[in-house]
């Protein structure tokens, strides 16, 4: 299957980091796209502000906008924290919401379980995780059908 | 870094008007003269705009540059032609240009046009990430150096129209009179500021094919006179030649004309700044073209310019309606020039951020932290009182050791923090 390609590895619990040198959480409402996007760039905003790699920041901004989005169209509410440490730079990403039935399947370009509504607004092109996926270093994924789903998305520092 | 504007500080009163007008917070006032930050400015002109004692400067060729030239070339940019009412067509503007002292004068739609062309050639072969973003508006290509760095790859390797047109024309004169390019001087008859500064200090070459610009508004009068007193019957041999398609790139939304392409379309420096947002985090990545023009209306909208800009647009719509639609270039010759690379960028746009708070990263992250305490204890009126835009901008001065903590009027005073 075309998906073995994907580095996708199951995580129980989001892991403890050590050496964080800055920590900043944002609420996400389900069904706000109004204001959905403002995290992803907020984050940017700071990446730009500390001076961070331009190409580097470009990868964070599509990975975290198209995660935000995840969790506008699907979910309930959720959570980005976004996180730095010397040589990493890390987003974790919960929500409370329906979960991913079949990740290894949302993993596939094109694959989409997005309403005509969601589609309409130009959402839901089935390219949402295969871009999180390709502008990421590591990106771990884990969900519960009914539950939630938790992404890790990390991005090393050059 | 170099600029165009400059404060006249005889003139500046210090207020905050010009400072809070600045999209890229690049002045602050200090000892109640406006200042502007070099490493901030993009030479949008908004300061220009804003300033209601005349105090902003534009710098411009001087007139002494201009008589060094052997041969003088005026190449007036398109908006030229909207700011004397419709019943003054371009071949009038263009032969009483050329009785202010210039040897010849060209117009640059024809070129335009082409330059429409060699963009489509680029888009049907580019299989990159999009959207691409149109380099004709030098203040665009400032803003996505500083505040978008990451997007510079994406804009079109293409020279705008009026380098094209310098470099065209520069070639074609020194053939037929027999000249040295170097004593052939071609100067920009400009609607807007960056575009003397993108002459003076180019982004994507070594040296401009332009030799200076001269603003619409300072030709102006004197224009205004010519044409009402002629009397001469108008040489028309220019007027065959003017492009409605290549005059309609004054109007945003018209630099590509083929409908396989998706283009949006934008101007004013706000909306600019939002979508190169949507940009950055691959929102409009089905749009193929992006056309951003960081004056309302476009070129149209110049801080040079004189005529109204909604008035201004009437007239050029009613100037494409008479010149049609049809295409005036050969597709040949535009295919041949694009492979020969004659309308490419020397080199790409090289990324320019601005400062960080810290060169170093760790030390940047100290200060982005004691910024957001700093905002904490501000009231949020973004009064300007203290010298800096808004209350966001006053935290960030302070950490970057620039202002004083004191200077907030709202906060205890000096004392309390020593």
């Amino acid at each position: 299957m075309v998906c073995d390609q994907f580095i996708v590895r199951k995580i129980s619990k989001i892991a403890k980091m050590k050496d964080i040198i800055y920590k900043q959480e944002f609420n996400i409402q389900g069904g706000d796209f109004i204001n959905g996007g403002e995290a992803s760039c907020k984050i940017s905003t700071i990446l730009k502000e500390i001076g961070i790699d331009p190409e580097v920041i470009l990868r964070v901004a599509v990975a975290s906008y198209e995660a935000e989005m995840n969790v506008v169209m699907y979910a309930q509410q959720g959570t980005i924290i976004f996180i730095l440490t010397p040589v990493k730079l890390v987003l974790q990403i919960e929500d409370i919401g329906p979960g991913i039935e079949d990740i290894n399947r949302a993993m596939v370009p094109g694959f989409s379980t997005a309403t005509d509504e969601m589609r309409e607004m130009g959402f839901g092109a089935g390219m949402g995780l295969p871009n999180i996926k390709e502008n990421s270093d590591v990106l771990n994924i884990d969900s519960e059908t009914g539950k939630g789903t938790k992404l890790e998305i990390i991005i090393n520092l050059p | 870094m170099n600029h165009t504007i400059k404060v006249n500080e005889q003139k500046c009163i210090g207020c905050v008007t010009c400072m809070k007008s600045c999209p890229t917070k690049a002045i602050r006032i200090i000892n109640k003269k406006a200042v502007i930050i070099d490493e901030r400015c993009i030479d949008c002109g908004e300061c220009f705009r804003a300033c209601k004692y005349d105090a902003i400067e534009i710098l411009s060729t001087e007139e002494s540059t201009l008589e060094k030239f052997k041969y003088k070339v005026a190449l007036p940019s398109p908006v030229l032609y909207s700011q004397f009412g419709e019943n003054v067509l371009p071949g009038e503007v263009l032969c009483i240009l050329k009785e202010m002292g210039f040897d010849s004068v060209y117009d640059e739609a024809v070129i335009c046009e082409m330059t429409s062309m060699a963009i489509e050639e680029y888009l049907d072969k580019y299989r990159g990430i999009k959207p691409i973003i149109s380099s004709s508006c030098p203040v665009v290509v400032r803003l996505i150096q500083r505040l978008f760095p990451g997007l510079c790859k994406q804009i079109i390797p293409i020279e705008p129209p009026r380098e094209v047109a310098a470099k065209n024309l520069r070639r074609e004169i020194s053939k037929k009179h027999n000249l040295q390019p170097q004593e052939i001087g071609i100067f920009h008859i400009t609607p807007c500021s960056a575009k003397i500064l993108s002459i003076n200090y180019p982004e994507t070459m070594g040296k401009s094919n332009l030799d200076g610009a001269v603003p619409i508004n300072k030709i102006y009068n004197n224009l205004m006179m010519k044409i009402k007193t002629n009397k001469k019957p108008i040489m028309i041999q220019h007027h065959s030649n003017v492009s409605g398609v290549g005059i309609s790139w004054t109007i945003p939304g018209n630099e590509i004309r083929n409908l396989k392409f998706r283009t949006v379309a934008v101007s004013g420096v706000i909306d600019t700044i939002e979508i190169l947002q949507d940009v950055e985090s691959n929102k409009l990545k089905n749009i193929d073209y992006l056309e951003c023009l960081i004056c309302p209306h476009g070129c149209l909208g110049g801080p040079l310019t004189v005529e109204n800009r909604f008035i201004a647009k009437s007239n050029m719509l009613h100037l494409i309606r008479m010149y049609g639609k049809k295409r005036t270039v050969n597709t040949n010759l535009v295919r041949k020039l694009y492979q020969e690379k004659f309308f490419s960028f020397e080199h790409n746009v090289i990324p320019k951020p601005f400062p960080p708070l810290d060169p170093n990263t760790t030390r940047a992250l100290e200060k982005l932290k004691q910024k957001e305490s700093i905002m904490n204890q501000l009231p949020g009126y973004d009064c300007g009182m203290c010298g800096s835009p808004d209350c966001k901008t006053f935290a960030e001065d302070v950490v970057r050791n620039d202002i004083l903590m004191d200077k907030c009027m709202f906060l205890p005073q000096a004392g309390d923090y020593e």
